[in-house]
């Protein structure tokens, strides 16, 4: 594609749906992850945000429905964890992955990165990567940036050296880009080519952005599991229909509570209504994708054709 | 005449009349206006290909980008494949840097038979006037240069006297009038062109678009692709019993998702059932209103 620095983070175009295959002749690949990262500001979670109600239950009642839930259905999640939540519920990642899914990074204490000078990050990810292979018994492969509620945008935040640093300190993937709906390589460097695998995220099948919000205090009408559910049924059914992929995203203190339980029960159901679904981690994911899918034959970057002119933005 | 009361309210009515006035004289509505005897309706469908740039102009974050990015790599090529299927030639409106950053796409829809027109050339409007003219002209000649065909229409701000002067037979702004019909429009030079409607409620954005112009995220509730489906579909039915224009403005990084391809898919597939509707591109209807009732 034609590059452009500080514009395209990929090639030009996606890959068409007859050229995508999953493994085991599977019609469609389904992600489910679960952020156990609990309201913030852009300075992350600290003693006050986990010394909190929502926080309080989603690590004493939420975690476990949504472990149940996932085992009923026999569905496996990447939990994305920041370190700090490691640290305080030790014992609640070794049942994660006691019961199967994979635990990935997600962040020091899912901290907004833009506000971390570049030797400040490399050493956040240095300790979350060391914190997190000393309570899991392996390092992290996957990096999750995903937003605050109350960020400026719904899209999560990555610093300029955020993926570059990923890639040096041995990352398999990054955990959320919205270029794509499929997994895609995320290029740091055009002449070398220097790029991580990145997987899928949207907003609209976040729950983030359906339950408590907008929050308390800055709006109204802010429960919303129709169009939680609605978004996800209708994406999956086109994502299977395409043979593509489909990826939602859950907070255990949002979805934990009563009645937001049937609709996660409702979409892992209606999943389940159709065969041929691969359910891997973004770990598994990320392994087959590259592996099948390398990028030194299947991430086409063409040189720039952009010009610069006096009076256009650059 | 209350006008002449004197006091502070005959001021302030005189002050309203005299800028209503004035705004009164910058449009003007086709009068009778009318299809063909075999058309009850016409809906077109506007495709904005704003991708990556307008947030660029914005100045967001590195992941804000990538929410563009998929309007490039993936939605596009989706909405094309999709009006293709149906038989149906949108207008994709796209800022002249596009040329730079999605060539492939922009030949795919002028293979497919889509109108292309202006949208500024990175979106944005320059204040100053030759920069304003120069956006213009190089928007022009990039898309002439990659399409093989000069738009003549701009969903833009550009100045009347901007647009004529390179060749543009139409307009579309969401600032001015709202009506059932293009209408004409007027500087004060009296410089004239032809200005396409538009309504916010058949606009993609407002119903998916979290952190829409300058709105608090804390002020967006996201909506599912049925619920639009639903005012969409109450549109076309509303315009239909009054034989009516109706314009649908879709963002290829918003309705370019997989779930709102296949509401719009649906969409299509009913309007395409009802009899004695044209499905003009803009360049198609301007030239309707321009032949039938031109400006006097």
């Amino acid at each position: 594609m034609p590059w452009k620095d500080g514009y395209t983070i990929t090639d030009e175009k996606t890959m068409d749906d007859q050229d995508i295959t999953w493994p085991n002749n599977n019609q469609c690949a389904v992600m489910v992850v679960v952020d156990l990262s609990v309201p913030s500001g852009a300075d992350g979670i600290g003693p006050k945000e986990v010394a909190h109600n929502r926080a309080e239950f989603g690590a004493e009642v939420g975690i476990g429905r949504v472990l149940d839930l996932l085992d009923r259905h026999n569905m496996r999640a990447t939990f994305a964890v920041p370190a700090i939540i490691a640290g305080v519920y030790h014992d609640t990642v070794c049942e994660i992955i006691k019961r199967g899914h994979e635990i990935a990074a997600h962040g020091y204490c899912h901290e907004d990165v833009n506000t971390l000078d570049k030797q400040e990050e490399e050493r956040r990810i240095q300790i979350s990567t060391e914190v997190l292979a000393d309570i899991c018994g392996e390092r992290p492969s996957g990096w999750f940036a995903l937003p605050r509620q109350q960020d400026p945008h719904p899209s999560g935040s990555v610093s300029l050296n955020t993926v570059d640093l990923l890639i040096d300190a041995g990352y398999a993937y990054l955990g959320n880009s919205m270029a794509d709906d499929i997994p895609h390589y995320w290029v740091t460097d055009f002449t070398s080519k220097r790029n991580i695998l990145a997987l899928p995220y949207y907003y609209h099948f976040d729950d983030l952005f359906f339950f408590d919000f907008p929050p308390l205090g800055t709006g109204s009408n802010c429960e919303n599991p129709e169009a939680l559910f609605q978004n996800w049924k209708q994406e999956f059914d086109a994502q299977y229909q395409r043979g593509r992929c489909f990826h939602m995203v859950v907070h255990p203190y949002l979805v934990g509570w009563s009645h937001r339980l049937v609709t996660l029960d409702d979409i892992f159901s209606h999943i389940q209504t159709v065969p041929l679904v691969w359910n891997p981690t973004g770990n598994e994911c990320t392994q087959y994708w590259t592996d099948r899918y390398p990028s030194d034959r299947y991430l086409n970057l063409e040189e720039s054709i952009w010009t610069d002119y006096p009076g256009s933005l650059s | 005449m209350l006008e002449s009361r004197n006091d502070s309210f005959g001021d302030l009515l005189c002050d309203v009349k005299a800028e209503q006035k004035e705004y009164g004289t910058r449009y003007r509505r086709i009068k009778d206006f009318a299809y063909p005897d075999d058309v009850q309706m016409s809906v077109s469908f506007e495709i904005h290909f704003d991708a990556q740039l307008n947030r660029r102009v914005k100045n967001e974050p590195l992941m804000q980008m990538t929410r563009g990015e998929f309007g490039g790599r993936v939605g596009v090529w989706r909405l094309i494949e999709t009006f293709a299927k149906h038989g149906v030639r949108a207008t994709l409106f796209t800022p002249g840097r596009i040329c730079e950053l999605y060539p492939e796409s922009l030949k795919e829809a002028v293979n497919k038979g889509f109108e292309i027109g202006n949208h500024m050339w990175e979106h944005r409007m320059p204040s100053e006037p030759d920069l304003e003219r120069d956006h213009l002209k190089k928007a022009t000649k990039a898309v002439e240069k990659l399409c093989g065909q000069r738009p003549v229409g701009s969903r833009s701000k550009h100045k009347i006297a901007t647009l004529k002067h390179e060749g543009y037979l139409y307009a579309s702004r969401e600032d001015h009038p709202i009506d059932d019909f293009p209408y004409y429009t007027y500087d004060s030079e009296g410089n004239c062109i032809l200005n396409f409607p538009f309504h916010y409620a058949g606009d993609d954005a407002i119903y998916y678009y979290l952190g829409f112009y300058g709105c608090d995220l804390a002020g967006n509730r996201p909506s599912d692709p049925s619920r639009v489906y639903d005012i969409w579909m109450n549109i076309f039915r509303q315009s239909y019993r009054m034989g009516r224009h109706m314009s649908i403005c879709l963002h290829n990084f918003v309705s370019g998702h997989a779930l709102r391809v296949a509401m719009l898919d649906k969409f299509l597939t009913e309007l395409r059932k009802m009899p004695r509707v044209w499905f003009p591109t803009y360049r198609e209807m301007a030239e309707y209103c321009l032949d039938r009732f031109p400006p006097h």
